[in-house]
């Protein structure tokens, strides 16, 4: 479906001068605004479109891609930083980067999370290119019995990030299920544990909660260890990635790439389910792992895993005008202001435009990987202020960016009281990654569950007859076991050197 | 009004006499300004209570930078969002009523005290403008054999089993959309509502034929309609919609039914009338222009206008209407 005379003519469209200007400030909007706790791609891109509205359709498309690769990319930025993701995306870039910039290797774990987004991002602009009808018709597939078990399969996952004790993960990821049960639940709209306010009647805002587990927790813990403490000292030298480096990560980043991308294509499944599925999966598959430790593979996992999402999320949008998540709904709007209805006829109707968002989604990639390498050793700078200015800055951010996510009071203090939960659990050594699931996929969980069952009438039959959910159901089951029985065995094995 | 203050948290600015005087002093400035901005306050803030990059958030965001360029004023919108749009709705009502502040207002100010989510009422606002309406629409698979309303209505008589039809989610527009149609055909009992976060998952769903229909918007289902694989059997409005000018309404059908989501602007209650006017009028040529009418076709939302007192009688009218349907279909918590 590829024709080189619209691919030629896409790449003169979007090698004008004005068009590539709004491509590159895109990215540096995007990763200025992804780089802040509580800012998200969505937000930006929601804000910025109305802009675009009296461009032409190609450079205003160049603007608003080049924020969303630019804003899911810098969300690793302050994850590896400051252990706060600057985007739901990059919560499962922080079980590495930060352990690697409290070693000292910020940069080095930046510039690593920069060359994984650009692979997962080329890769999934790529696949987008040359496969996105068969993607896209894999990806109708989903419906409520399957996201139930792709939901599942998230959750199983808290087996293996649950650190040593997988009791303290099976409590932090229940806890995370039912924090996210507050609200009007799902499917009949009952108040659950609203206790009468208006407010709690849509939940507690996911984002809210994330800015406080992660950054505000860790600011009361630099509190309790004292400020003056300004841990090691970030190296400067080894920012670029040698070849050494690229050897180890590149296999990862281009798996990651292409799970990422069709996670991205089911739609309503982004980025965040992605990180997590691939961080997971590589975690598995890679033998002599330190995931957890401060490994660049888990960087590059996570990081090529959201971006490659990206590319995927744009599948089901050209092909079937179905959104893959909450910013290509919004760039199907920012289309059909200039009369362009995205869906299967796209591609005879608007070849031009088509091939265009391609040769820019992939220049988008080209330039963050360029801005990210060049910024790398001044971010890493960031974490070598002294820690008395730093930390109540940060502090003062995340309640800000709290506030942001909707103007809503509430979210300050969920933030607040999120950051007290988290202090707790740092200190008392529960993992975080488990709540973090439990939030993101118990509703979704949740919902499909209960909306198979009211379409099937009660009856189980709607999952055994659906291949795709038995499958997905029986992975679920070999990656819930799977660190158990590993667990098991290294159990034995020291039992039998003892 | 309910609350008067009561609520706490959210209304802290509303409260205490230090705010009675910044009252007067915008009143004051405002007012002495009115020579050239029309008795427009000068910062005007839209409070648009759903998230941004939806449907509601493009529109407000179109109205607030076309107003800005026809009046001395500035116009920003902020999303205050949450409690299927309480959130929003009483930071508009409890605001300043000196006209510096504009709620936009959607349907669901006519249906959430209804369904026990909050106070909220078309009583809490004094009525600017109505800009839109989008009718729900019946859309099924192509590969159905029937093609009119009747038709579906007979297959649903017919069917063993009982039909489901997809909404946006319980409680929401399209599922009373949905219910108020049942409810006049007589189907009620032989239909299935299932709620998706959305209308879009909506659609999804009677694409990939989970659901037989769904009740979204024309304007939501149209990329499905037009090159997918979905038809639309009619709309819920007074007249055919812009895109689909060949599908009959269900009053051409027989059934009295006007449901749909709507989109207009109100103001805190007591706010004095000639601020209203003052912004009605910036507004009304607002919805007049070239540049706004052009921006809602093309992105599929309905053009309608009320003036202030039509939308007043308008809103209080779906406000009755809902409270029957929403009773008779037991969803109250």
């Amino acid at each position: 479906m590829v024709a080189s005379g619209s691919v030629w003519g896409a790449v003169g469209a979007v090698a004008e001068p004005v068009t590539l200007l709004l491509l590159v400030m895109g990215v540096l909007i995007g990763i200025f605004r992804g780089s802040l706790p509580g800012m998200t791609a969505t937000m930006t891109v929601a804000v910025l479109v109305s802009f675009t509205f009296s461009m032409d359709p190609i450079p205003g498309m160049m603007l608003l891609l080049g924020i969303y690769g630019g804003a899911l990319y810098a969300g690793s930025i302050p994850a590896i930083l400051i252990r706060t993701p600057g985007t739901p995306s990059a919560a499962a870039t922080v079980f590495d980067g930060f352990p690697l910039a409290e070693q000292g290797k910020a940069g080095q774990a930046i510039s690593v999370a920069t060359v994984a987004s650009f692979v997962g991002g080329a890769i999934s602009v790529l696949l987008l290119m040359f496969v996105a009808p068969q993607i896209a018709a894999f990806a109708l597939n989903f419906a409520s019995p399957e996201y139930f078990a792709l939901a599942v399969f998230g959750l199983s996952i808290i087996a293996s990030v649950s650190g040593d004790s997988l009791i303290k993960g099976l409590i932090s990821g229940l806890l995370g299920m039912f924090l996210a049960t507050v609200g009007l639940d799902p499917v009949m709209a009952a108040p659950r544990f609203t206790f009468g306010y208006e407010v709690l009647t849509s939940g507690i805002q996911f984002i809210a909660v994330m800015i406080g587990l992660f950054g505000i927790a860790e600011g009361l813990y630099r509190y309790q260890s004292g400020l003056a403490d300004d841990g090691a000292s970030q190296e400067i030298s080894d920012i670029l990635p040698g070849w050494a480096v690229l050897e180890r990560i590149l296999p990862v980043a281009v798996a990651s790439s292409v799970v990422g991308t069709i996670v991205g294509a089911i739609p309503g499944a982004g980025g965040d389910i992605a990180s997590f599925v691939t961080y997971n999966e590589s975690k598995r598959w890679i033998k002599d792992n330190t995931f957890g430790e401060g490994d660049t593979r888990g960087v590059a996992a996570a990081e090529s895993g959201n971006n490659s999402s990206t590319g995927g999320a744009l599948i089901p949008t050209l092909t079937l005008g179905i959104p893959g998540d909450s910013v290509t709904a919004i760039l199907i709007g920012a289309l059909m202001v200039h009369g362009i209805r995205p869906g299967p006829g796209l591609f005879q109707e608007e070849p031009e435009l088509v091939y265009s968002i391609f040769v820019g989604f992939f220049l988008v990639y080209i330039v963050i990987l360029i801005v990210g390498l060049l910024g790398a050793r001044f971010w890493a700078r960031i974490v070598d202020f002294p820690s008395k200015y730093l930390w109540p800055v940060i502090l003062v951010l995340s309640l800000v960016g709290a506030y942001a996510l909707r103007g809503n009071p509430l979210d300050i203090w969920t933030a607040i009281g999120a950051g007290m939960l988290g202090y707790v659990m740092r200190v008392e050594d529960y993992p975080l990654a488990p709540m973090v699931l439990g939030l993101i996929l118990g509703p979704i969980a949740e919902v499909n569950l209960r909306r198979s069952l009211q379409l099937s009438g009660g009856e189980v039959s709607i999952f055994t007859d659906s291949p795709l959910a038995m499958v997905i159901l029986g992975l679920s089951l070999i990656s819930l076991a799977y660190p158990i029985v590993q667990r098991v065995r290294e159990r034995r094995t020291a039992e039998g050197r003892a | 009004m309910g609350g008067d203050g009561g609520d706490g948290e959210s209304t802290t600015e509303t409260s205490g006499s230090d705010d009675e005087a910044t009252a007067t002093d915008t009143d004051g400035t405002a007012t002495s300004g009115s020579g050239d901005s029309g008795g427009l306050a000068s910062e005007v803030e839209m409070i648009c209570p759903w998230a941004s990059g939806g449907g509601t958030d493009r529109t407000a965001r179109q109205l607030a930078s076309l107003a800005e360029e026809q009046s001395d004023s500035s116009f920003f919108v902020s999303n205050v969002t949450g409690g299927s749009g309480s959130a929003g709705f009483r930071r508009a009502a409890n605001a300043e009523p000196d006209g510096s502040t504009v709620g936009v207002l959607t349907v669901e100010v006519c249906t959430i005290s209804h369904l026990d989510i909050s106070d909220i009422s078309p009583d809490s606002f004094k009525a600017v403008m109505q800009y839109n309406f989008d009718p729900a629409s019946l859309t099924v698979h192509e590969d159905e054999p029937y093609d009119t309303i009747e038709g579906f209505v007979e297959h649903v008589q017919d069917s063993d089993e009982r039909v489901q039809i997809s909404n946006s989610g319980i409680g929401a527009i399209w599922h009373l959309s949905a219910a108020r149609f049942a409810q006049a055909a007589g189907i009620s009992d032989q239909v299935n509502h299932i709620g998706y976060d959305g209308g879009a998952p909506a659609t999804t769903a009677v694409v990939n034929g989970e659901v037989d229909a769904t009740t979204a918007s024309a304007a939501e289902v149209a990329p499905q309609v037009e090159d997918g694989p979905l038809k639309v059997l009619g709309v819920m409005g007074e007249e055919p919609v812009n895109i689909f000018p060949d599908t009959p309404t269900f009053q051409d059908a027989g059934y009295d039914i006007i449901v749909g989501a709507w989109r207009g602007l109100g103001v805190p209650a007591d706010t004095p009338d000639d601020a209203v006017a003052a912004l009605h009028e910036t507004y009304q040529s607002v919805y007049e222009s070239d540049a706004f009418q052009e921006f809602m076709s093309n992105n599929g939302f309905g053009l309608v206008y009320r003036s202030p007192d039509e939308f007043d009688q308008f809103m209080n009218q779906q406000y009755g209407e809902f409270e029957n349907l929403i009773s008779n279909l037991d969803l109250e918590a």
